[in-house]
């Protein structure tokens, strides 16, 4: 077990003193400025018009950072939304998560040389992925790989029956799976006292006889730690992990969602003063492993990084009316072959 | 000249009001400056700047209403085109079926555009015809070249047509979903106040005469939910007071009007009435009447037939009090009359049930005064 107390939250960045792995937080936090600056663009983008209805993952970067960090090669990730972090750490380039928030599939052609070749795309209709994530590892146990399958969802997805379905064959048939939640307090409008009465999310592993971890998601340290931990037991076939990770949605739902209309501004305020990369700036500062200087060099490094991708994004040529069929066919009903010769004469147009 | 059009904000929605913008024709901004305010039917957006460059010309103002792909701003000068759905040609802009229907959480609906064929759309360019304000009367809501004929003459001889704003806009659609919904009955009626003082406070005596008929038929303060034909009748009187001013109608509600003194009530009309007028009204004093009062005499008319707005079930208007010849004992006298109108929703009452309301409220304005 992780813990000999079972449920409490765990948490790290107030006791780092002897923390061994400066170097791998440092390259956290770095990661989660650079998509905290991505993230503020692609609200911008959408905002004039250059990018469809977007999720942002406004206080979700040190959840998303750690799955990307403590994923191996040959580990599986099935995202819900909110995870561009990861899927960026996994191989995915900014521009093609811009493209598939702009609605351009190819954004979903993730390189083949990267980890995230072996990922699922977005899953945008709730907690869906799970069972297939059940699938993946089902399939990865039965042909003995050393993988594990990290799964992801929000609050509002353990009230689904795929959750607990998921749950369940990973407990019986003790897959090599690890369901992270991130409990950000809020599924769209519906806040966390009106979504479950059970002690907490992770209690909910107790019926699926597997073993539930709560944590501070927005302590990446703490993160790390139960996610390394998490993983590399299923890796060894010794079991499924919930993990309950604790956040704040500090952003709208989406783009098309505005959180002032059921939320306080009082309780936003509170939660900006827990916000993840604050914290870790702060932890790394006091450790002498982070300072200013570095600080100005690396946001200066996050928009050049983050305009070039949007700038490879904008200047993409929109996809072909033909693609629609292409995409779907591994060959070409007959019927469908005058339908394509027509649409392959016609230019595509942005889709945001 | 660049422009920058209204995007599509939220999963479909097609129109949005400027709330405020934050910069003036002249300044300089940068890419992802704050521009304007704008709220839709979900949200109230922040919209930055797609580019660096000079505002060239606002084409809307604060208050006014606006579709997606209509022009929001021009940039200065001609330095690059910048990105494509963003900045271009207003005529590649009206491509208004390419819509955004990705959705996470809830399903929007669509809008009310029927398409037309290029044929049509051509046509409408050349003679000045916007197909988004036409309403089309070919198969499947599809506009077509009579349609477009029509709005062009018209256009011609009367000009353009002007979109209702604000609460003119929400009272039109207010009026059309009662209109449809509620089954109209009127009874009209008239009483001598000749007995009243000069100074007597009308819309006072109207509001205690209106808790009297209730007290004789208490389903007269009532809601009725047409949907599952239920009825809910209401023990408070939260009475809406129609008030007229030059932005339009507004009907702000004075709380429990059975249990209040006359000062009382009137220090409370006059504070609703007053921030009607300076437009300070919270919403939340506009909604939830149980029943309302039009006091349209002060203006003029004398019986009319207002419309009851689900889910309440009657409106009381009262007219314009008039002189008319009395008889009492054989001799003539000049009397005061004042004109009552009585709507109801045939679907929540009966006709006996109006009728007592009404002879209670009569009875009780030709009653000395207390």
């Amino acid at each position: 077990m992780f813990m000999p107390e079972p449920y409490q939250i765990h948490q790290r960045l107030d006791a780092l003193a002897d923390c061994p792995h400066w170097q791998r937080l440092t390259e956290g936090y770095r990661n989660m400025q650079l998509i905290r600056t991505f993230d503020k663009k692609a609200v911008n983008l959408q905002r004039t018009g250059q990018l469809g209805t977007y999720a942002s993952c406004l206080g979700a970067e040190a959840i998303a950072t750690a799955g990307g960090m403590a994923l191996a090669r040959e580990d599986y990730f099935v995202p819900y939304y909110r995870d561009h972090a990861t899927q960026y750490l996994r191989g995915v380039p900014l521009y093609q998560i811009l493209q598939y928030w702009g609605g351009d599939e190819r954004g979903n052609a993730f390189p083949a040389d990267t980890p995230a070749s072996r990922d699922l795309p977005n899953c945008v209709p709730i907690a869906t992925q799970l069972p297939q994530a059940a699938g993946i590892a089902t399939k990865a146990k039965l042909t003995h790989e050393h993988a594990a399958v990290l799964a992801t969802c929000g609050d509002g997805g353990t009230s689904r029956g795929d959750f607990y379905e998921t749950l369940n064959v990973a407990g019986v048939w003790q897959l090599p799976l690890v369901v992270m939640v991130n409990n950000n307090q809020w599924a769209i409008s519906v806040p966390g006292q009106l979504q479950t009465a059970s002690r907490s999310i992770a209690h909910k592993a107790e019926a699926a006889g597997i073993e539930g971890i709560r944590v501070d998601g927005n302590d990446l340290p703490a993160l790390l730690e139960v996610l390394d931990y998490a993983l590399d037991k299923a890796r060894h076939g010794k079991g499924a992990t919930l993990v309950e990770a604790i956040s704040y949605r500090l952003s709208d739902h989406t783009t098309a969602d505005d959180a002032s209309r059921y939320r306080k501004a009082s309780e936003l305020h509170t939660a900006w003063q827990h916000e993840p990369i604050a914290r870790l700036r702060h932890a790394l500062v006091n450790a002498r492993q982070w300072d200013a200087e570095q600080e100005t060099q690396w946001q200066q490094h996050c928009r050049d990084v983050v305009d070039d991708a949007v700038k490879t994004y904008l200047e993409h040529p929109p996809q072909v009316p033909a693609d629609m069929l292409d995409h779907l066919y591994a060959t070409l009903p007959a019927s469908l072959g005058r339908q394509r010769q027509t649409l392959s004469r016609q230019q595509g147009d942005p889709h945001a | 000249m660049p422009y920058f059009t209204l995007p599509d904000l939220g999963e479909g929605l097609q129109e949005a009001e400027i709330v405020e913008w934050h910069v003036n024709e002249g300044d300089s901004v940068k890419v992802d400056d704050l521009l304007l305010s704008v709220e839709t039917a979900k949200a109230i957006v922040d919209i930055p700047s797609p580019r660096d460059g000079i505002i060239g010309s606002l084409f809307v103002r604060n208050g006014d209403l606006i579709h997606t792909g209509e022009p929001l701003l021009a940039f200065a000068g001609d330095e690059g085109t910048g990105s494509q759905t963003v900045v271009g040609n207003l005529e590649s802009q009206d491509d208004s079926d390419n819509q955004d229907h990705f959705v996470i959480g809830a399903v929007t609906e669509g809008h009310h555009f029927g398409g037309a064929t290029p044929a049509i759309r051509a046509l409408a360019q050349h003679l000045g015809v916007n197909l988004e304000q036409l309403r089309g009367s070919g198969p499947n809501g599809t506009i077509t070249f009579e349609d477009v004929q029509q709005n062009a003459n018209l256009k011609h001889s009367h000009g353009d047509s002007t979109p209702l704003k604000g609460v003119a806009r929400s009272m039109a659609k207010t009026m059309a979903c009662a209109g449809q919904q509620v089954v109209p009955v009127s009874l009209f009626d008239q009483t001598s106040i000749r007995h009243w003082a000069a100074h007597t406070d009308i819309t006072l005596r109207l509001i205690q005469a209106i808790v009297a008929g209730c007290q004789a038929e208490p389903a007269l303060n009532a809601w009725f939910d047409g949907s599952t034909l239920s009825m809910r009748v209401v023990e408070k009187i939260d009475l809406g007071i129609a008030v007229d001013t030059p932005d339009g109608l507004f009907v702000p509600v004075l709380r429990d009007v059975g249990n209040r003194e006359p000062d009382d009530l009137r220090e409370g009309l006059d504070r609703l009435r007053h921030d009607v007028r300076n437009r300070k009204i919270p919403a939340k004093e506009l909604q939830g009447a149980t029943l309302t009062l039009s006091n349209f005499g002060t203006l003029g008319g004398r019986f009319a037939t207002p419309v009851v707005v689900p889910p309440q079930v009657a409106i009381v208007g009262a007219g314009k009090r008039f002189i008319q010849p009395g008889i009492n004992n054989g001799a003539l006298f000049e009397d005061v009359q004042l004109p009552l109108s009585l709507t109801f929703d045939h679907r929540a009452l009966n006709g006996g049930q109006a009728a007592r309301f009404l002879a209670a409220l009569l009875a009780d304005l030709s009653a000395p005064p207390m």
